[in-house]
Formats: structure tokens, C-alpha cells, sequence
């Protein structure tokens, strides 16, 4: 049985597609493809350190309602005078 | 006036429920809809900015969702649905233009980031989205990007949404979503690391001195 080589890729499809592989959206062997690029590249590697970490802090950056408790009566609220007849959930 | 049917309707299908499932398309609503709220309000205050207004927004959301229970195809992510419900909601209410015509080439947005990347490389910074005033700064950032990159920032790396979740959620196609959203993200990264430099937390750009002639640079 012939194994299927894996895909070797530039730096340059690497670079094209890292936020793709950051965000998930690669095809599992394309992803594999590109992990094994940056495992061994120190040009790409970096890179991928810098995104990671501009993404960390943009993912902390998102809010939260200071009262969601609050919200969530409110919407009850408004749910049951619209008909919403199921029990709630404990 | 205009006789609506609807309370009745659902009262019926409340009595009669469906056939493969015991459960009252109310507590379906309740089991499936419900938990989304917080990820619903969460994306509501990203859209609004503002607590009181996003709570408004998150009411209607589920006002329309509940109203429109029957439409939603069981099997689907809701998520995505109500956040499709909670952005139609937003721009009718806000009256903006979504004919904005923003289709940068995602292509060439990534090559740009990795010219970012080079950049701060370049001048040492490679850490810059890890200082604390930098980080600081990231909401404001986002908060003045044009409106469709805003969009598609908020979506992807706020609430994580798939491409395609977003593309649904923004009726626009997945390859629009993600060029969008590699744009934004380059835009982002180019006002923090600006921003990095005004508060003197990295160092100015060394082209701009260079530039100068300052030979002194290096030291």
C-alpha cells in the first residue's frame, strides 16, 4: 500500500494561511501541513507567537455585562407576558 | 385591525408538541434557546457598546426568537441563529447602512500581517500585545474600526463564530467575512502597536529615525 506524502509547504503558503490554521478553518491535512511547517521553521515560527498573542489580548478584550442576572429576569419577564409557558429549569 | 393568529397557533402546537420529540415547542425554546443567553448579551454589548442599550437588544432578540420559534430548523446552530436575529435587530434599530462595500484581497491581508510581524520584529517589539497598557487598548481599537471590520472581528475573535457562522450571521459570503476580518485585524494590530509607541512603552520606529540620519540608533 503507498502512504500518501504529506504536503510540503513555503513559507510564503504558510504565511498565506496561518490565520486560517490560528482560526481552525484548514482541512485537517492542510492543517497538519502547515503544523509542520512551523514546528520546524524559525522564520514562520516567531510569527505564529506574535498572532497568538495579538489574539489572546483580543479575546480579552470582550465584554461582559456588569448584571446578567438582571438581564436574564428581564427577558423572563418579558417572555412570560409574551406566552412563554414552560417551567423553568433548575 | 389585524387579526394575528399566532398566540393560538402556538398555543396548539404547545398542547399537541411533535411527534419524535415529548417536549413543548416552549421548553424545546427553553432547553435550546435559552442558554445563549449570556454568548446573545455578550454580543449584543459588542454590537451597542453600551449596557443599557444592549439590554434592550438582548429583550428583543428573544421576543423575536420566541415569536419565530416555528421557523428556526431544529438540528441548526442557534447560537448563530440568534445572533443573526440579535444583528437584524441592531442595524434596523440603528438604521445603518449595511451596503458598505468593504472586499479587501485576504490574500494579500495576510501577507501584510506578516510585514506587521516583520516590523515589530524589526524593532524589538515582538511582545507588544502583551503589555499590560497595550492590552488596555485593544477595546478602544476595536471599537473604532470601520463598521465591517468591526463586524467581522467581533464575530470571529469576541464571540467565536466559525467563517461560515459569521458569513451567515452577516449574510455576506464566507471568503467577504474572511478578508474582512484579516483586514481588521491588520488595521487593529497597526493602531496598537502606534499606540504602544505614543505611550513610549517600545521604542519609536526606526525607519522614522533612520530617516533622521541618527546613527545613534543601534546603541
Amino acid at each position: 500500500m503507498q502512504m500518501k506524502k504529506p504536503e510540503m509547504l513555503d513559507c510564503d503558503a504558510v504565511m498565506r494561511q496561518l490565520w486560517d490554521y490560528l482560526d481552525g478553518e484548514l482541512t485537517p491535512e492542510r492543517e497538519a501541513a502547515v503544523r509542520a511547517h512551523l514546528s520546524m521553521c524559525n522564520r514562520c515560527h516567531p510569527q505564529q507567537n506574535f498572532e497568538e498573542s495579538f489574539l489572546h489580548a483580543l479575546a480579552e478584550s470582550r465584554r461582559e455585562h456588569s448584571r446578567p442576572d438582571a438581564v436574564k429576569a428581564r427577558v423572563m419577564a418579558a417572555l412570560r407576558a409574551d406566552g412563554f409557558a414552560a417551567r423553568e429549569r433548575k | 385591525m389585524v387579526w394575528n393568529a399566532e398566540p393560538i397557533k402556538r398555543l396548539l402546537r404547545n398542547v399537541v408538541g411533535s411527534r419524535s420529540d415529548a417536549r413543548t415547542p416552549d421548553e424545546r425554546f427553553r432547553d435550546e434557546a435559552l442558554p445563549h443567553m449570556g454568548a446573545v448579551t455578550r454580543y449584543a454589548l459588542s454590537l451597542t457598546r453600551d449596557e443599557p442599550d444592549a439590554e434592550d437588544l438582548v429583550q428583543e432578540t428573544f421576543l423575536r426568537a420566541f415569536r419565530s420559534w416555528s421557523q428556526f430548523e431544529q438540528g441548526t446552530e442557534c447560537r448563530a441563529w440568534l445572533f443573526t436575529i440579535c444583528r437584524n435587530t441592531y442595524v434596523r434599530a440603528a438604521h445603518r447602512d449595511q451596503r458598505v462595500e468593504a472586499h479587501p484581497d485576504a490574500d494579500l491581508e495576510s501577507l501584510a500581517a506578516a510585514a506587521v510581524h516583520s516590523a515589530a520584529q524589526g524593532d524589538g517589539i515582538e511582545d507588544v500585545f502583551t503589555k499590560r497598557e497595550v492590552i488596555a487598548a485593544v477595546r478602544r481599537a476595536v471599537d473604532a474600526l470601520p463598521e465591517p471590520f468591526r463586524e467581522a472581528v467581533v464575530l470571529v475573535d469576541l464571540q467565536e463564530q466559525s467563517y461560515g457562522e459569521a458569513a451567515t450571521i452577516l449574510d455576506i459570503p464566507k471568503g467577504t467575512v474572511r478578508s474582512r476580518l484579516f483586514r481588521g485585524r491588520r488595521l487593529l494590530q497597526e493602531a496598537l502597536i502606534d499606540h504602544a509607541r505614543d505611550l513610549g512603552i517600545v521604542g519609536a520606529r526606526r525607519d522614522k529615525i533612520a530617516g533622521k540620519g541618527n546613527a545613534d540608533e543601534e546603541a
